[in-house]
């Protein structure tokens, strides 16, 4: 393909690397250091005047680092006379500070968003964003894809039991995107609505809906210390469920969340590699990964080749 | 024409407009009396808007737009220096401006109402009209002590929140064939296999036999196996099965989305059903949701809701309804509409906002306003 240049940011090279193998093209050139200060340093290998450029950065590992080195690409591109900036941001940084819900409370997405724009931004693709309305933190375009499509494939083909499963929201705020999911395998859903105290901390949990005997799959966009999910597991055992499956977009698992996992009685837990996943499945057997690196290279290419993209929100790329 | 008849010079202005039933002027005299102040060297210029009106349209459904976050960029164009608003339809709303916003809530004055008003509000159940209004729905059960229940599946009502509309997009002419993955194939004759796959791929192809094994033969020829071991290298000693590669093997078209018929997910029998909602335009799927609750055994059935616009013909269905009672509040002038139906009932919430006024312009905190407000709310 003629004036594309990808490049990769340290967050996920794996993703890019699939990216570009699928487009048949090779990464472009750059270093990525830090200076004796932890000041972060990039050199763009390769010219870009007049080129298309994407540039790969999950938000994820070292989140600070990755969003300024991600900036400064972004930066280094455009007073290279790059004709277009474009990011690809499988998981949006700091997606879950999206509103002020209690005093004083900053509104960091928006944040991100600005100052990607200043960065010199022109577009960015990313998938799943915690809230939709992120969309309308920025100024310019925003592919937001869905991993919804490859989360039913996943279920059909690795749940035998699918069609007498039962959807389960681990939170009131994620039933909308658990009845869609219910919806299109034609099942019932149920949710668990708790009383929080503190972020990150659950305490009372509340099943709504009857799972006695069934199949009960999890589904949320992103689980961090799977807290919520491994006591909604419990929950759910509790209630009857035969057997219980979680399926999450963006699987951070940060913190304990690999040994809770593994103390869990989760019959599997999957996440899509829009963070990578490779050692969480080192170090926990019940991880399973859903590899959504052709969609983001497939909405790269229709970006690049200006064609539709809205095909991609409704199927997963053959 | 606004005319601002006296000097604002160096004065703090507040500019009080809500979104009422002719919408477009309402918001178009505010931006002018905005900007009639910001000429007039105001020093702020603090919009007092109860109801802000399209933040049903904050998010973007195909190639929609996002109308909400355009009136936020207007309005502070307009030179609104600070907004005070009340209920908005989504949270995230407050990030679509970039002024500071004040997004007071109704729910303390709803929720005195239930407690004041619901004899017996103990044996009831708050439900949650759609699953999308879940949160607000817990926010109340848990300061009630109550349950929640969740109705799912309607007749579509003019403000469906679904991205479900069938799509023409796949044969515009602008799909061109995806091209091999680079470096495991010669790339030149399995182009043409590519290519004829593809377009059985296409919307609208039948997954068939043919498809199914086309994309086997297609997958082969791409050398999957070198894709898989290069997987396992990158991987280390993960085993490959663990991994579900969407790029690999076909995914059927799904069929659109189709909402299943209207049921409760929870139990209602024997109780009073509260349903709670941040706003009631066309009150059908209310009504729906009404039979549906009472079919199940709800024995009065009340609905709460912080901007009545109960546009069209509302009254009467509402009077015509299950309906035993709705509760807004005046954020939204409703006079009209509560001549034709004595169910509706309005709970006084200007008290909040001259309070709001009050700290704001004497510059105390705002958080004391907030003291009831659980983050789901």
């Amino acid at each position: 393909m003629p004036n594309i240049k990808v490049f990769s940011g340290s967050s996920h090279p794996d993703f890019a690397a699939k990216v570009v193998d699928r487009l048949g093209i090779d990464l472009g050139r750059v270093v990525t250091k830090k200076f004796s200060n932890l000041e972060t340093c990039v050199e763009i290998g390769e010219s870009v005047r007049g080129e298309d450029v994407y540039i790969v950065q999950s938000g994820c590992g070292e989140i600070n680092d990755n969003l300024m080195e991600l900036l400064i690409m972004i930066n280094a591109c455009k007073i290279a006379s790059a004709a277009r900036v474009t990011a690809v941001v499988p998981c949006f940084p700091y997606a879950r500070q999206d509103k002020k819900d209690k005093s004083r409370a900053p509104v960091s997405a928006k944040l991100v968003a600005n100052m990607l724009t200043a960065a010199g931004m022109d577009h960015i693709i990313t998938m799943d964003l915690h809230a939709s309305q992120i969309q309308g933190f920025f100024d310019l375009p925003v592919d937001n894809l869905y991993a919804e499509p490859a989360v039913l494939k996943w279920i059909k083909e690795n749940i035998s039991e699918w069609k007498t499963s039962i959807i389960v929201s681990p939170d009131a705020g994620g039933a909308k995107r658990v009845t869609s999911i219910a919806d299109s395998l034609k099942v019932d859903f149920a949710l668990i609505h708790k009383e929080r105290k503190k972020a990150n901390e659950v305490s009372d949990m509340v099943l709504v809906g009857n799972v006695t005997d069934r199949v009960a799959i999890l589904v949320d966009d992103m689980a961090d210390t799977c807290g919520t999910i491994v006591k909604a597991a419990d929950k759910l055992k509790e209630a009857g469920a035969t057997k219980v499956y979680a399926i999450l977009t963006h699987g951070i698992f940060s913190g304990p969340a690999i040994a809770r996992i593994n103390g869990a009685c989760f019959e599997a837990v999957v996440a899509t590699n829009t963070i990578p996943q490779d050692e969480h499945m080192i170090q926990c057997d019940k991880i399973r990964c859903i590899d959504v690196a052709m969609i983001f290279a497939e909405a790269l290419r229709r970006t690049h080749n200006g064609e539709s993209v809205s095909y991609l929100f409704a199927n997963v790329p053959y | 024409m606004v005319e601002i008849q006296e000097s604002v010079r160096s004065r703090t202005v507040y500019i009080l407009q809500t979104g009422s039933k002719d919408v477009n002027n309402s918001i178009m005299e505010l931006l002018v009396m905005a900007y009639a102040c910001k000429t007039s060297s105001a020093r702020n210029i603090i919009g007092v808007i109860p109801y802000l009106p399209y933040s049903k349209q904050s998010k973007m459904r195909k190639r929609g737009c996002i109308v909400s976050k355009l009136l936020a960029k207007m309005m502070c164009k307009a030179g609104l220096t600070h907004i005070i608003t009340m209920d908005l339809h989504q949270k995230e709303i407050q990030g679509f401006f970039d002024c500071p916003v004040d997004n007071l809530r109704a729910s303390p004055f709803l929720l005195n109402y239930i407690v004041e008003q619901i004899p017996d509000y103990r044996n009831s159940v708050i439900v949650a009209k759609d699953p999308a209004s879940c949160k607000r729905a817990t926010s109340y059960a848990e300061r009630l002590r109550v349950g929640i229940a969740v109705i799912h599946g309607e007749a579509k009502t003019r403000f469906d929140d679904d991205y479900e509309d069938a799509d023409e997009d796949g044969d515009d002419g602008r799909t061109s064939p995806p091209p091999l993955p680079a470096r495991q194939q010669g790339r030149l004759h399995s182009s043409v296999s590519m290519s004829s796959f593809m377009e059985r791929s296409e919307p609208g192809a039948e997954p068939g036999p043919v498809t199914a094994a086309a994309a086997a033969a297609a997958a082969l020829r791409r050398g999957r196996p070198r894709l898989r071991s290069a997987a396992s290298v990158c991987f280390g000693e993960v085993d490959p099965s663990r991994i579900m590669s969407v790029g690999v093997t076909g995914v059927p078209m799904q069929a659109a989305k189709e909402k299943p018929p209207i049921s409760v997910v929870g139990d209602v029998g024997g109780r009073i059903a509260i349903m709670v909602d941040d706003m009631i335009d066309d009150v059908r799927s209310f009504v729906a949701a009404a039979e549906m609750l009472k079919e199940r055994g709800a024995y009065k059935i009340y609905v709460m809701a912080t901007h009545g616009l109960l546009s069209a013909d509302a009254p009467r269905l509402i009077e015509e309804s299950a309906i035993d009672e709705v509760v807004v509040t005046n954020t939204v002038p409703h006079d009209v509409q509560k001549i034709h139906c004595h169910k509706i009932k309005t709970v006084d919430v200007s008290i909040l906002l001259s309070e709001a006024i009050r700290r704001l312009h004497n510059k105390e905190s705002l958080s004391y306003l907030f003291r009831n407000i659980t983050m789901e709310d």
